[in-house]
Formats: C-alpha cells, sequence, structure tokens
C-alpha cells in the first residue's frame, strides 16, 4: 500500500515535467509573442527592439535551455502581458476558481443525490422520468448559453439576483448553478444507476426480509453501498470544475483563474499559460491521489499492489 | 415512510443550503455591484477586460490608459474635441531645432502631499525614453535628455528635430510618475498602490474584478463630480449589458451592435457614440506578381466597395466614409478626402478589363475577426461587392493572434483589412504607412514623391509646412490606393439616463468630464 502511494507520488514531478515541456513546445510553435504586445500601429523596429530586449530572437535550444533551469527552480517566469510573477498572478486567483468548484460541487450534490435515490426507489415513475430528463438536459445544454439566459431570466427581468461579479452569497449562485449542472446531471444517474443495482441485491432482500425499515435499508445498507462510484466520480468531476470553469467564469466575471487563462492563451503568455496548467495539473493529480486513497478507506477489500 | 424521507432529505437540504451560503461567501466586506448606483456618488464604469497594470509606460491598451488618465496627470492634454491644452506644464515654447523649454504649474502635488516637481518630469520621461524593455518606449525613444533648469521648469532635449514631441507627450503613456515615492518604496510596491497627481487617487484593485478610485479634493484643476469610481472587468460583451440594463454600471464601452436597439428601447439608458481616431482599410500587396500591383487592380477594389453601405447597414450609420485614415482633429487633416468615398462598379469593372482581368479575377483577402466592430461582417460584405465587379475574394477570418502572426510574417495574400488608430493624431504617424520603409515590412509600396514629401515633413518644425505636405501625400495615395481606407469608425459607448458623457476622440474615460444630468 505505502509502496503504492509513495511511487504514485514520485510519478508527479515527472508528469509535470513532462506538461511542462509539452506547453513550451506548443506555445512556441504557435508563434512568437512579441507582435501581439505592441499595438497594431507598432513598427517592425519597435517589434525588434522589444523582441531583443525580451529574448525572443535567441534560438529555440537557448530559449528551451532558459526555460527548463527557471522552471527546475522553481520560477516560472514574469507574464508577459502584466509585467509581474506569473506564477503570483496564478495563485492570487485560484482561491476564486476553487470557491466556485467547491459551491458548484455542493450545488449538484445537493440536487442530484436526493434525485438519484429518488428516481431509484421508483424507477419509471414520474419524479425517475422527470429526473432522466433533467440529466438529460443538464448534460446536453452549453453551459456559456445555460449561463447568459439565467442572467436574461433571474437578473435583467426578476432582478433576484446580481448579474456578475463578486461580493456578496447572492452572486455566486447562478455562476455555480451554470457550472454544477452538468455534473449534477452526471451525478444522478450515476446515484439512480446504483442504487437500483444494489437495491436488487440479496443482502438487501434479506434486511426487507428481516422486516428492518424502509429508511435504515435505503440508507444504511442500500445508498452506504452505492457511495463508492459515486464518490470516485464526484471528485474526479471537481477535478474537471476546477480546469473546466474557464466560460462559466468569463461569462460572470467571476475572478478566477478562467479569465486570466482565455486571455493569456489569446496573448501567447506562456508564463502563465505555464503556471496556470502547471497548478491546474497539480490539482489534478491530487486530487486522482486522493480518490484512490478514499476507494480503499470507503471499500477495504480493495487492495493496491 | 416514503413521505418521511422526502422530508427528511428536504431537511437535509436546508441545513446543507444554508451552510453552503455562509460558508461560499468571499471574505470580503463586498461593495460590487449593488452599490453602483444606489449611492449617487459612486459612478460605475466597465471597459471590459481588467486593467494591465499601474506600469503606465508597460502597456499599450486603450482600456488600461483609459483608467490611467484619471490618477496620473499629462504634461499637456487633449480636450474632448481633440485640441491639446496646458495641463501639468502651463506654458511651452521651442528653444531650438532639438530642446523645448516647459513651465510646470505650481502647487501641483502627488496624493501623498509630495510637491511635483522638474525632477519628477525628468524621472519619468528618461525612464521611458532608455529602457528598452517597456512596451511605449518606440513611443519616447526620440527623447535624449530632460535637463531640470529650475524646480518648475524643464528642457526636453530630442536626438533630431521631433515635429510630434507636442503630441507624443500628451497622449498614452505621458503620465508624470512620483520620483521621490517610487525610489523610497521600489517600482513593485509602487505598483501594489501607485500615487499621481491626477483628480482620482487609488483605493483598491481586486483582479479581474474592480478598481476603485477616490476622488482627489486637493486636486489642482477640474475636479470630478463623484466621490468615488469603480472600474470593473466584464470582459463578457451580454454580461456588460445586463449589468448596465439593470443599473448596476453607468457606463459600458464596446457595446455590441446587436444589442444597440435593446440598450435604446430599455428605459434606463441609452447608446452614447462618437467618433473614434480608428480607420478600416484594406492594405494591399505592391509587389511584383500580385494582381494588386498594377494600380488599376487596386483601384477596382476601391471603386467596388460601397463605404457608406458599409456604415449604414452593419453599423447603423456609425462611421463616416473615407478616402484617407488622417481623421478630423489630427495634424495634417485634408478635408476633400473626408466624408467622401469611391464607388462605381461599372468604373471598377472597366479599370479591371483594363488590367487584363476581363473575365475576372482571383484574390484572397484576410482579416481578424472578433477584434474590431463587426470585422467579420464587413468582410463579408466586401467579398460579396468585390463578386459584383467581377472580383472573386477568398475570405481569410483569422482569431487577433493568428491573424497578427500573418500580418507580422506577412503570410496573407493580396490583402487585408485592418482597422487602426492613430494615436498621435498627427499625419506623421498614419502616413508614415506610405513611406518605402515602412512599407517594405507592410505591402511593398514604394513612391519616390511621396517619400521625398514624408522627409520633409517630418524634419520640418513649422506646421503650416508639415500639414501641407501631409496633405499632398494624402492626394497622391487616395490615387494609388495600396491602402484602401474605408471608413472611420465610431466608439459606442451604452450610458445610464442620469449621466451627461460624451465620447473622447482618444477613447479615454476623463472622470471630471463625466457629469450628473
Amino acid at each position: 500500500m505505502w509502496r503504492y502511494f509513495t511511487s504514485r507520488l514520485l510519478q508527479i514531478p515527472i508528469v509535470l515535467l513532462i506538461i511542462s515541456l509539452m506547453i513550451f513546445v506548443l506555445v512556441y510553435v504557435a508563434g512568437d509573442p512579441v507582435a501581439m504586445m505592441l499595438p497594431a500601429e507598432a513598427t517592425q523596429k519597435e517589434i525588434q527592439t522589444l523582441r531583443i530586449a525580451l529574448g525572443f530572437d535567441q534560438p529555440f535550444y537557448i530559449q528551451f535551455w532558459n526555460y527548463i533551469t527557471d522552471l527546475v527552480r522553481g520560477d516560472f517566469g514574469e507574464s508577459y502581458k502584466y509585467g509581474v510573477s506569473a506564477i503570483g498572478l496564478v495563485l492570487e486567483r485560484l482561491p476564486a476558481t476553487l470557491e466556485l468548484a467547491t459551491a458548484s460541487m455542493i450545488m449538484a450534490i445537493i440536487i442530484a443525490v436526493p434525485l438519484g435515490i429518488i428516481s431509484a426507489l421508483k424507477p419509471n415513475g414520474i419524479i425517475d422520468l422527470f429526473a432522466t430528463g433533467l440529466s438529460a438536459l443538464g448534460k446536453a445544454i452549453p453551459n456559456f448559453w445555460l449561463g447568459i439566459m439565467l442572467i436574461l431570466v433571474f437578473a435583467v427581468n426578476l432582478k433576484m439576483m446580481p448579474v456578475s461579479g463578486t461580493g456578496s452569497w447572492k452572486h455566486i449562485i447562478l455562476p455555480a448553478i451554470t457550472l454544477g449542472t452538468a455534473v449534477s446531471a452526471e451525478i444522478t444517474r450515476l446515484v439512480r444507476s446504483n442504487m437500483l443495482e444494489i437495491l436488487q441485491q440479496d443482502f438487501i432482500r434479506t434486511a426487507r426480509s428481516k422486516g428492518q425499515k424502509k429508511s435504515v435499508i435505503i440508507f444504511r445498507h442500500a445508498f452506504r453501498n452505492s457511495l463508492v462510484p459515486v464518490i470516485t466520480i464526484t471528485i474526479l468531476q471537481m477535478a474537471s470544475l476546477v480546469g473546466g470553469s474557464l466560460i462559466t467564469e468569463m461569462i460572470f466575471s467571476w475572478p478566477g483563474l478562467g479569465q486570466l487563462i482565455i486571455q493569456a492563451v489569446y496573448d501567447k503568455d506562456l508564463p502563465i499559460i505555464q503556471a496556470a496548467v502547471f497548478v491546474t495539473a497539480v490539482m489534478i493529480l491530487l486530487l486522482n491521489l486522493a480518490t484512490d486513497v478514499l476507494y480503499r478507506f470507503l471499500d477495504p477489500r480493495i487492495k493496491y499492489s | 415512510m416514503s413521505k418521511k424521507i422526502f422530508y427528511l432529505m428536504i431537511a437535509a437540504l436546508m441545513v446543507v443550503l444554508s451552510a453552503c451560503t455562509t460558508t461560499s461567501s468571499p471574505s470580503g466586506e463586498g461593495t460590487t455591484s449593488s452599490t453602483g448606483t444606489e449611492d449617487n456618488n459612486v459612478l460605475t464604469v466597465s471597459l471590459g477586460p481588467d486593467m494591465l497594470t499601474w506600469d503606465i509606460h508597460n502597456h499599450t491598451t486603450t482600456a488600461t490608459e483609459a483608467i490611467h488618465v484619471n490618477v496620473f496627470d499629462y504634461l499637456l492634454m487633449r480636450d474632448t474635441d481633440g485640441e491639446i491644452q496646458p495641463h501639468l506644464a502651463k506654458e511651452w515654447k521651442q528653444i531650438d531645432d532639438t530642446t523645448y523649454e516647459f513651465k510646470l504649474t505650481e502647487g501641483v502635488k502627488f496624493h501623498n502631499g509630495d510637491d511635483l516637481t522638474a525632477e519628477d518630469v525628468k524621472f519619468t520621461l528618461e525612464r521611458v525614453a532608455t529602457d528598452e524593455t517597456l512596451k511605449s518606449h518606440g513611443d519616447f525613444d526620440t527623447i535624449k535628455e530632460v535637463k531640470v533648469i529650475d524646480p518648475l521648469t524643464f528642457q526636453i532635449i530630442t536626438h533630431e528635430p521631433d515635429p510630434m514631441l507636442i503630441s507624443r507627450i500628451s497622449r498614452q503613456a505621458s503620465g508624470i510618475l512620483p520620483k521621490k515615492y517610487i525610489e523610497e518604496k521600489g517600482m513593485d510596491e509602487f505598483l501594489k498602490s501607485p500615487i499621481g497627481s491626477g483628480p482620482y487617487k487609488f483605493k483598491e484593485w481586486k483582479k479581474d474584478s474592480q478598481i476603485t478610485l477616490v476622488k482627489n479634493d486637493d486636486y489642482f484643476g477640474k475636479k470630478g463630480e463623484w466621490a468615488e469610481v469603480l472600474f470593473r472587468a466584464i470582459p463578457e460583451d451580454s454580461t456588460r449589458v445586463a449589468e448596465l440594463l439593470t443599473d448596476n454600471v453607468n457606463i459600458i464601452a464596446n457595446v455590441p451592435p446587436s444589442d444597440w436597439k435593446r440598450i435604446n428601447d430599455s428605459d434606463n439608458s441609452e447608446i452614447a457614440n462618437g467618433p473614434s481616431n480608428r480607420t478600416y482599410m484594406l492594405f494591399l500587396r505592391t509587389q511584383e506578381g500580385w494582381p494588386t500591383s498594377d494600380v488599376k487592380v487596386r483601384q477596382a477594389i476601391d471603386y467596388a466597395i460601397d463605404d457608406k453601405a458599409l456604415v449604414e447597414s452593419l453599423l447603423d450609420g456609425g462611421g463616416t466614409p473615407t478616402l484617407t485614415r488622417v481623421n478630423p482633429g489630427n495634424v495634417g487633416f485634408e478635408e476633400s478626402l473626408y466624408d467622401t468615398y469611391n464607388y462605381d462598379v461599372d468604373k471598377a469593372k472597366k479599370l479591371l478589363e483594363e488590367a487584363g482581368y476581363k473575365d475576372g479575377l482571383k484574390i484572397e483577402l484576410a482579416g481578424p475577426t472578433g477584434r474590431y466592430i463587426k470585422d467579420r461582417e464587413v468582410m463579408q460584405l466586401i467579398a460579396g461587392m468585390l463578386e459584383e465587379a467581377g472580383i472573386h475574394t477568398e475570405m481569410n477570418l483569422l482569431q487577433w493572434s493568428s491573424f497578427t502572426e500573418l500580418r507580422d510574417q506577412e503570410k496573407f495574400k493580396e490583402g487585408y483589412l485592418i482597422a487602426l488608430g492613430s494615436s498621435f493624431f498627427d499625419a506623421g504617424q498614419a502616413l508614415d504607412y506610405y513611406g518605402t520603409e515602412r512599407s517594405a515590412t507592410i505591402n511593398g509600396y514604394s513612391n519616390k514623391e511621396i517619400d521625398k514629401l514624408l522627409q520633409e515633413a517630418n524634419t520640418s518644425l513649422d506646421p503650416a509646412v508639415r500639414t501641407a505636405k501631409y496633405q499632398e501625400i494624402q492626394k497622391i495615395a487616395s490615387v494609388e490606393t495600396p491602402i484602401v481606407p474605408l471608413f472611420q469608425v465610431d466608439q459606442f459607448f451604452g450610458v445610464s439616463d442620469g449621466i451627461q458623457y460624451t465620447p473622447r476622440l482618444d477613447e479615454l474615460i476623463y472622470i471630471p468630464d463625466v457629469n450628473k444630468k
């Protein structure tokens, strides 16, 4: 067990290094960022002066070497556009993204778990059909559309919610629904199918025949046993929420990583892209590891070798 | 039993929901949108994305400058009509070909109470003139040094005669920095809590969220009406419009045309538009081997495009057709070429025939998408108009960074669409594009007469001489058409009803000019 986790932990730096190298190559191939940094009116001389000043006239292998040596020292460099430490910019915005992802996940679970359980108790009943339809919709609706619609209905027309920004607890509700809908749909279906499967099993029948209370059967026996895959998916979805909140953050002017990353990609701002992908990758790797640990904790039958 | 479960779940849901609302509220005290118009002493503005930096010399975006201009004062400043007026410098004179002498207004203080002196001017201008890594360096590298005569008098000495010097120090990146404060605290600290001498003081910057400025009650010039100004970062167009319609933001920039009607029809806001110094134009290749190297083909393209129709149908009339990119308010403006255009499909066909393309011509034009108002639609309409004249046009529409690369590396084919501004308000900057040297890396245009006129205009310090030469260049260029100017475009703001705001030609938002109705 410990050997397994140590080796998993040791893999992390290697994965991160490979990711970093891939990003450098991709951004390098995407072209020279200097022309993007200056206005469209800049002369070739101005572009060239800045190119030399920032070292973009150096051959690939020198730029690559500088990049690697800085990276190993943990230095992601300064953002081309903002002129300050890239990792600082990323870490500054990370809490907002985590906050939004957490709120979305909580909202998704609140909706999905009860809905999944009720659906499973009465398969093909009205609630089940409603839940199935809702989760199909939830998966299918693109979140940029959902976000704009929520703003139109709840902020512009009903004036119940703020349109965008941060500041009060109300500000997080619409973005959390936008981001959490797809995840919620996923979890609903998973809870439903797991519950259905478990409710058919012998030990449930035994419990029933023993005359146990229905609530005990559902929560203690069935739901607990269906939790393992649900938790796995939930944590994995959390990782996708952190990485996938870009569009939602843009729509709701949420000051997280999303706005920063999208703009950095447009501007070919390598240090920011690098730092942001690095931080996101670390989180995803750690969440994956956490899933494995929890898995074992919840189901002692699972063994790692 | 199942009912019990249901109630239990509802109860659980309530508990979690209430926990959620307390944990998810951010720790900050939270002022954002809701206070926007509740307090009528607070003005909330959204220009789109967040500003980049407080380093006035290390950015090149108008949206960032629009905020800086309220915190830092320029030596000279343009009024709403684009005329240069005294500001920090109350008077100036030319000493010789390379020296200008300026006198500062007395009693100007930085926000920390320090006096603004000639030493601050020297520190600021020499920083940007010598540091090649700064993005504004290229706009100030004609400055050799700043000589301090006394605390309120200084001379700017240029490497060579610089007829554009006055324009240079009354535009983007011309704010004056506090030397003593920066030297004591360091640049990093300054960027975290900047001070200037402007009408508003910096209070707080929540990155990608909002910037708060408060009124400078000791300001030497025209004071603002608003006690506090919030600049909110709202990059998404539709969200920005929604914030305006719900009274959370008072002024929004870059309103997409699809929302103009919605805003004008609303009962709380309207569109305010005014000319910008930006002109849509087609750059055409003139190098041998391209069909557009033939002046007749270029003219045919000019005659095939109905500039007026572009403005009317796509921009709701928010622009002015033109045959020059030097607009009113710029040094060297040639009136006969403005608010007019060439459109005659028969003539275009005839010109094509004369050029040997009786059976039609195929060209490819590149253009950016999502960079300028309706850029994609302008290109599509142009392609349709050209088709009618017998020029089949392939469109290569690209996202801005790909377009920039295509342009920078000269990978485009016959030409491309671009909308360039001219932040110097001087034909010297705009017409440089017709000179052999600059054109060599753009469309290869070369005309000895224009080169000679440019040389004379760029070295003369007599404004009348310069204007005459620049006007002559524009007349030649409008016939030669290596660049086909299409129209000067307006800027479109959404403004709350209680606010009086006229867009400035330089696209800045100078808060002392934003009034309550």
